[in-house]
């Protein structure tokens, strides 16, 4: 595939999407950007600061809404890939499946008749399904879905249903597609301390193990990839994990936001005892129809906080990428933006 | 409690509809066996997430071959009407979410066509079954508070919530669409509360609208006053509050009670009795004395694992299913329907009107003029005002 230069972007406001907006435009691209009507443009501008002026003439902001057939055909008409990062992170499963899987289907769709060259699916690494891994083992492509996304969390289920219609899209109707799994992406505005480190109870941190690796991305590191994934030869019907290197467990992490001046309170919650809540939330769950639903199940917890090794040796492969941020310096960066009280 | 096996369908997979599936699984008379969105993707996650046999998207396809007892609908209010009557007409009985109907004209069709194909119909009006606003209500029939006077219904909404924030990014909305905008979703539940004891079939309304945010485009606050022969009412839906609360009051010539649904309390005020600065000991004393019974029935409720948020919605369901069991009239009376359905029609006339006197009185010294005519001729504009659905929003 010659490197395209006309791309559509979808999530251009968001906290991924602006990144890969600014490596579009760096790379030269003419991006379209694809926005809900009451997106927050004017933070997009602030972003690129001095910049904008100039990168403006790169990109092209058309508001609508992508569940809208003939909105994707107005926005898809001349485009040689489609950078699909728009997605939404809360909410309930119902909204998740109607901001972000019906979306995807009618974009996708009309991509398809429109012979778009390529789709890049920025999915999640949660989609996979480690519960039957063994403890140490490596998590790779090659590791089998969750079967059961819906016992995880409306988030999960929607990625997952994402990444279906997707490939339901690309095998019956000829759409190049390649998939994109990011891990926990952090940087600047969002901190580091995500779920899988750390759950929030009132003011205090309830730090879930600490001792496994935790699978982060750079928001920078992975916007590169992403752009990669959309200008990379022979990878259409790929999927790619994105994830840094030297990735540092939970207690590293909290150890270096200590080390930078932010005070956190955490209790550590080793990972037996984190089984045995697990089981007792799912059983007083069980018993009391629901009066506390089973937010903690094993299934979840081997999923989120099983000790794994991550592996992103494909994406070095089939992108030609390597992280260009540091650990330390990625850290540096978030610390620095981020207050002691930022969880997500 | 009801013996038959029902089966139950439900047509619309949106959020709420999580909430009935939940409730109707854990009645042990009812076996979910078909949900319906046309959205595919929504009628697949509901079917997967509840284990629910066949989804359809078509839903006369469904009532011919899923063969329900019992509809539920939980779609945007608009289609109420359409769906339930075709369902009560296919010999179904049919739970319909709030609020009922778009207008009262809609409501009565589905009533008519219940009462004519001898099929139930019971409005979702839940929150009367919770268990914090059945004892009210038990404290209120005992005569503990003497005779209703009346009742003060707050609710706080969550705006910025997952469905606040999709009505205020999208322009269109289906929520904007209705003649009560974002209003006639919600506030059916504050003004059930009041018509408990409010009985009478059209009280006196004054309402307004209004919007404490210049960046909202749409009305976010609601004020109410009914007033009927022997009891009177306030209901305030305000947007810019924190923390979200259902709270109600109800004040009678001996006492007042105040619920608040979301803490599950109850607490009963008498007055003092000791005179003088003894009363000024007293009232703190008695709130610590009715805080310690709350805490020992909250905690004796918890080790019965009785709180759910949707309780109220839970004893609905069996009762209106044992009400389909026993021939007898739904739990949430035709007439308690159509009352409430026509008491919202008359809020939003008013404050339609309310908003048009208002904004033509902005527009200087001409729209000072309109005004005094309009006052004159007041009561035209309010019938202009009911019989109009334009959408709600400010004039442009």
């Amino acid at each position: 595939m010659s490197i395209p230069r006309r791309a559509l972007l979808t999530g251009a406001t968001g906290f991924l999407g602006r990144r890969i907006l600014r490596e579009l435009v760096r790379g030269g691209w003419s991006v379209r950007c694809a926005v809900r009507p009451a997106s927050d443009i004017q933070s997009l501008i602030e972003f690129f600061g001095d910049g904008w002026s100039l990168a403006s003439r790169q990109i092209e902001i058309l508001p609508g809404n992508l569940a809208d057939a003939g909105f994707c055909r107005e926005i898809t008409d001349g485009i040689d890939c489609i950078f699909h990062a728009a997605a939404s992170l809360t909410g309930s499963v119902s909204s998740l499946v109607s901001n972000t899987v019906v979306p995807t289907r009618t974009l996708f769709a009309v991509a398809a008749d429109q012979k778009v060259g390529r789709a890049v699916l920025v999915s999640s690494l949660g989609v996979y399904g480690p519960q039957k891994l063994r403890c140490g083992s490596v998590l790779d492509e090659t590791c089998p879905l969750d079967e059961f996304p819906a016992r995880r969390d409306g988030y999960t289920y929607s990625k997952t249903l994402q990444e279906e219609v997707a490939r339901t899209i690309s095998a019956d109707r000829g759409l190049p597609l390649v998939v994109i799994r990011p891990g926990v992406i952090y940087g600047d505005e969002r901190g580091v301390l995500s779920h899988r480190i750390a759950l929030p109870l009132g003011s205090l941190l309830l730090r879930m193990g600490g001792h496994q690796q935790v699978p982060l991305t750079y928001v920078d590191n992975c916007a590169a990839a992403i752009v990669q994934a959309g200008q990379a030869n022979g990878i259409d019907g790929e999927t790619v994990n994105l994830i840094d290197d030297d990735l540092p467990t939970g207690c590293d992490v909290i150890r270096r936001y200590r080390r930078s001046g932010h005070r956190l309170r955490t209790i550590g919650v080793p990972r037996w005892a984190i089984l045995w809540l697990a089981r007792f939330n799912e059983w007083y769950s069980r018993t009391s129809d629901d009066q506390i639903p089973a937010v903690l199940t094993r299934h979840r917890v081997n999923a989120m906080w099983k000790p794994l090794r991550y592996s992103n040796e494909r994406a070095r492969r089939l992108l030609d990428w390597t992280p260009r941020i540091s650990l330390d310096e990625a850290f540096q960066r978030t610390l620095q933006s981020t207050t002691s009280s930022s969880t997500r | 409690m009801s013996h038959q096996r029902y089966r139950v369908a439900l047509v619309g997979c949106g959020q709420i509809a999580d909430a009935h599936l939940q409730q109707i699984r854990r009645i042990s008379c009812a076996e979910l066996v078909a949900v319906c969105d046309l959205e595919p993707l929504l009628a697949r996650q509901a079917a997967e997430r509840f284990d629910v046999p066949t989804q359809f998207t078509d839903f006369d396809q469904m009532l011919g071959e899923a063969a329900p007892d019992i509809l539920h609908v939980t779609t945007p209010v608009h289609t109420h009407a359409s769906l339930a009557c075709r369902a009560l007409q296919a010999g179904v009985h049919v739970y319909v979410e709030k609020p009922f109907a778009v207008d009262l004209a809609e409501a009565r069709r589905i009533v008519a066509t219940a009462q004519k194909n001898n099929r139930l119909v019971c409005l979702g009006h839940d929150q009367l079954f919770d268990p914090a606003w059945r004892q009210c209500v038990e404290l209120v029939s005992s005569g503990t508070i003497g005779d209703v006077q009346h009742v003060d219904s707050y609710l706080a909404y969550p705006l910025q919530g997952p469905f606040g924030r999709q009505v205020l990014q999208d322009h269109n909305h289906w929520v904007r669409r209705l003649p009560g905008g974002l209003f006639q979703n919600t506030m059916s539940h504050p003004l059930y509360r009041i018509t408990e004891f409010l009985t009478d079939e059209s009280p006196a309304i004054q309402a307004e609208w209004f919007s404490r945010n210049i960046e909202h485009d749409l009305p976010t606050e609601l004020r109410l006053n009914l007033r009927g022969r022997s009891v009177t009412g306030t209901l305030t839906f305000t947007s810019s509050t924190r923390p979200c609360r259902r709270v109600t009051r109800v004040f009678g010539t001996q006492g007042s009670l105040e619920v608040d649904l979301d803490t599950q309390l109850c607490r009963i005020d008498r007055g003092e009795r000791f005179p003088g600065a003894f009363a000024k000991l007293e009232a703190p004393i008695r709130d610590v004395v009715t805080s310690l019974r709350n805490l020992a029935r909250n905690t004796a409720r918890f080790w019965r694992a009785e709180f759910h948020y949707f309780a109220g919605m839970y004893e609905l369901f069996q009762r209106f299913y044992a009400a389909i069991d026993a021939g007898e009239a739904a739990p949430v009376s035709d007439r308690e329907s159509l009352r409430v359905t026509a008491i919202m029609d008359e809020v939003f006339a008013t404050c339609r009107q309310n908003d048009y006197l208002s904004n033509s009185a902005d527009d200087g010294d001409d729209g000072r003029v309109v005004l005094n005519l309009i006052r004159e001729t007041g009561e035209l504009v309010a019938d202009a005002c009911r019989s109009s659905h334009s959408p709600v929003g400010r004039p442009s």
